[in-house]
């Protein structure tokens, strides 16, 4: 009995100090009636809850039926925490356990049905429950969506303990406060709202506390979900709040006053407010040297502007401003589409929609098929279109140019969002040319400037709300000159 | 809403709201405009920057003595009800017929230089549908805007580089070969590259700095005037006093002076960029003109911002011959002259009233 051995040792402690019997008075019949039928209640509740077990087993304090959750309590857990001391220590379960003194039924279903172990002593219809909860989770791996070269390679985990006490264990300190919420109505599910006390600002934890109590969404299956709900501006392409896997990122967003928002069941957690600066920040690039974080940042930035003006400005030049083009290249130009029977806007929009199924057609199957038919379908389709004639080969280099650079951003939502935006580009260059475009690159603009994250404006960095913003900013100045909070936490001036 | 929310313009908005209003198609034509001197035209940038500071000090000093009001509500205070509300109603009409012109002129620009086998009418629906979009952001909306707009087209003064390496430096002298007419003339016909400041008139109760507010446009207003200068400039050194005379605009052909080896015809990007400079200035002025609505009705109703959209597209669209309607944009323009001397009339009215005003 190892087991036994072993709980005994953990529970000596207590059992020395206290071996006082606690007295009971006899029921009445009408009590018992009443607890026979609040059992019978609960049976009926559950009646078509398979996993949920109901045990009798004789203890020193007489019969104790035991009711746990088959699914949510490891057969080990309920062994060594309930049976075991059941059997042979029981005055130690009234101290490790709590009693219920709410009699409403649909309460005790519900501890039931999120973990926890219902004792109910038969003798002294005495209702206690323990904390069980033991469900399977996954071991802490590497993360594959937002990997590094450089840094701590691991990764949340879709349970909110394991996940906050990943960040814990960057950060200890009292003043990381998590405050939990429960939220849905259907899947009562719990959140975490997690920040540094001392160093974020109130406001907007208020206003983030505020949208989370009005929230009236029945079911929640991951963090974004909530994200989209209590984002600023829901209708906007752009992601307003900032999503990571990464502990080491989310412990460096809570030290500049950030706030985070765990779920269960989510490996992604939510930082909010951010700007659209840092939609282009990688954690690595704090790990690397500040000249290649520098370039690396540019890149990222600049390239997300590329990638939904390359291919809108070759129709642009194509249908309306052949002039605009140097000889030498409207030439290479037009002789690679000799042959395309379209106008170029189709022609884009035509190779364009080939990238995204190919993009999505890689993404749904399993790994080793999906390779095979990016390949297959990148080179077959490329090339063969060009030979066919359906389109130029400049504009394939173009469109790969400009998938690749899409992918540039270390949060997928901004890289899916350059997606729909190109689409929006290079229809208005199809229809107006070079002033359609501006008119688009001009309506993008204003959209990012009317966004707000979390009631701070989404483009922070253009009206620096502090100097030393611009320290760590497209280019990430030194380490030692990145002291400073940045001035989107900042807390008001008391 | 309360006094304290409605203050948002901090100093960096100011600067660039005003600065960034005065920017408009007027600084691609400012050349031509002042032809009437020659080459003599290289300091009316300067006289222009001390006329709008002098012009400036009445709008901010009226402004400063009524905190939370605007220009509409002050012509209320100091004529009366119905005579202020009648001046309103002027204004907003003319505000109208000057959006239109700024639009109207520059649509004409692009299709004669970026789309010239289309016509413009969708062109500039969408370009209303635009404006009423960084309009419903508010007044803030606009200065971030303005901001905006002025750090990516600053990058565009290098292209002047090849106007300098190609011109002639000793054009800009004699410098003060002109005669008095002329010099009213050119003065009449350049002013208007640089209207704007005065929509401070308008905004002024949503700037936290007030007492500052001064400093701020003037500094706004000397930024615009020395990229006037310089393009005066470089004109005045690039072409030759017919060339100043008969081309339009004149600045575009500037850029065009440019060598590159991957790009020919930097003008038509730099024209169609130059719609966000416009959409800045038509913004700010719409703004105002819906303030002013929302004055003359005395309730704020969002559908005054689409009307005043619907009647500028209706003015574009006249069924009337071109020489009309550009007699008409221009009338709305020296119009604007009374617009800034506005003020001054306001100051002798509020010395005489002002005991009579503040008991109310």
């Amino acid at each position: 009995m190892k087991i036994g051995r072993l709980v005994r040792a953990t529970l000596s402690g207590t059992s020395q100090k206290k071996t006082t019997k606690i007295e009971h008075e006899e029921p009445t019949n009408e009590l018992k009636d009443q607890v026979t039928e609040r059992l019978e209640n609960i049976r009926k509740q559950t009646s078509e809850i398979d996993d949920i077990m109901f045990k009798k087993i004789a203890t020193d304090e007489g019969v104790v039926t035991v009711i746990y959750s088959n699914s949510l309590v490891e057969k080990m857990t309920i062994q060594t925490m309930v049976f075991i001391p059941l059997t042979n220590y029981i005055h130690q379960i009234h101290q490790v356990s709590d009693s219920i003194e709410d009699t409403d039924i649909q309460e005790i279903t519900k501890k039931v049905i999120t973990g926890q172990t219902i004792l109910f002593f038969h003798k002294t219809f005495q209702l206690l429950s323990i904390d069980t909860y033991s469900a399977p989770t996954r071991s802490i791996t590497n993360t594959e969506v937002e990997s590094t070269v450089i840094g701590p390679q691991d990764a949340f985990t879709e349970s909110l303990e394991t996940n906050i006490s990943l960040v814990k264990r960057r950060i200890k300190s009292p003043m990381l406060k998590n405050e939990t919420f429960t939220i849905g109505t259907e899947t009562d599910t719990k959140i975490s709202v997690v920040y540094m006390d001392g160093i974020v600002n109130k406001d907007n934890l208020e206003v983030l506390k505020e949208r989370i109590e009005k929230l009236d969404h029945p079911a929640y299956t991951d963090v974004t979900i909530l994200k989209q709900l209590i984002e600023d501006n829901p209708l906007s392409p752009f992601p307003q709040y900032y999503l990571t896997v990464r502990p080491d990122t989310v412990s460096g967003y809570l030290h500049d006053g950030r706030i985070v928002v765990f779920m269960e069941n989510s490996s992604a957690v939510m930082i909010c407010p951010v700007t659209f600066l840092e939609m282009f920040m990688s954690v690595e690039d704090y790990y690397n040297r500040w000249t290649t974080a520098s370039l690396l940042r540019m890149l990222r930035f600049f390239g997300f502007f590329l990638t939904i003006t390359i291919t809108p400005l070759y129709v642009s030049a194509l249908t309306f401003h052949p002039e605009i083009l140097p000889y030498e290249l409207l030439l290479n130009l037009q002789e690679s589409r000799a042959k395309v029977p379209f106008p170029p806007l189709f022609e884009v929009l035509f190779i364009e929609l080939i990238i995204e199924v190919l993009r999505e057609a890689g993404s749904r199957m399993p790994a080793k098929v999906g390779q095979t038919i990016g390949i297959v379908g990148g080179i077959v389709i490329g090339t063969a279109a060009v030979e066919a004639g359906l389109i130029s080969n400049i504009l394939v280099v173009l469109v790969a140019t400009s998938a690749l650079l899409s992918f540039l951003p270390p949060i997928f939502l901004v890289s899916n969002t350059s997606r729909f935006v190109r689409y929006i580009f290079i229809i208005s260059a199809g229809l107006f040319g070079l002033f359609g475009q501006m008119i688009a690159f001009t309506w993008l603009m204003v959209h990012l400037l009317r966004i707000d994250s979390l009631g701070k404006p989404y483009m922070s960095p253009v009206i620096p709300r502090k100097a030393t913003d611009l320290l760590n900013g497209i280019i990430r100045f030194p380490t030692k000159y990145l002291t400073k909070k940045s001035g989107i936490s900042k807390s008001p001036k008391k | 809403m309360s006094p304290k929310n409605l203050k948002v313009l901090g100093v960096y908005h100011v600067i660039f709201l005003v600065q960034n209003t005065m920017v408009g198609t007027g600084l691609l034509s400012a050349p031509q405009r002042l032809s009437v001197l020659g080459y003599s035209q290289v300091l009316m940038p300067i006289y222009f920057g001390i006329i709008a500071t002098i012009t400036l000090w009445p709008m901010v000093w009226i402004c400063s003595q009524y905190k939370g009001d605007n220009l509409f509500r002050i012509n209320e205070l100091l004529l009366g009800k119905w005579m202020g509300k009648g001046i309103n109603v002027l204004i907003v009409l003319h505000f109208t017929l000057l959006i239109a012109a700024i639009i109207s002129n520059y649509m004409n620009l692009i299709q004669s230089t970026a789309l010239p086998e289309q016509t413009t009418t969708v062109t500039i629906l969408l370009v209303l549908l635009l404006l009423t979009y960084i309009v419903n952001g508010g007044i803030k909306t606009i200065a971030r805007f303005c901001t905006l707009a002025f750090c990516l087209a600053i990058p565009m003064v290098y292209f002047l580089r090849w106007g300098i390496e190609k011109g002639d430096l000793s054009h800009i002298f004699p410098l003060f070969n002109f005669t008095s007419q002329e010099f009213f003339k050119a003065m009449q016909q350049g002013y208007l590259s640089i209207l704007g400041y005065e929509l401070i008139m308008f905004y002024f109760p949503y700037i936290i700095d007030q007492k500052k507010a001064f400093k701020h446009a003037m500094i706004g207003i000397w930024i615009t005037i020395s990229l006037v200068f310089i393009t005066t400039v470089v004109s005045v050194m690039y072409y030759s006093e017919w060339q100043l005379e008969h081309v339009e605009f004149s600045v575009l052909h500037l850029f065009k002076a440019g060598e590159f080896s991957f790009v020919e015809r930097i003008d038509i990007m730099g024209i169609t960029f130059w719609v966000s400079l416009i959409l800045t200035t038509a913004a700010a002025y719409l703004w105002s003109a819906r303030k002013g609505l929302d004055s003359i009705r005395s309730k704020k109703n969002k559908y005054h911002v689409y009307f005043i959209t619907a009647a500028i597209f209706g003015v574009i669209m006249l069924p009337v011959n071109r020489e009309f309607q550009q007699k008409l944009f221009d009338a709305s323009i020296y119009i604007e002259y009374i617009v800034i001397l506005w003020p001054i009339f306001l100051c002798l009215i509020h010395l005489v009233r002002k005991k009579q005003v503040k008991s109310k």
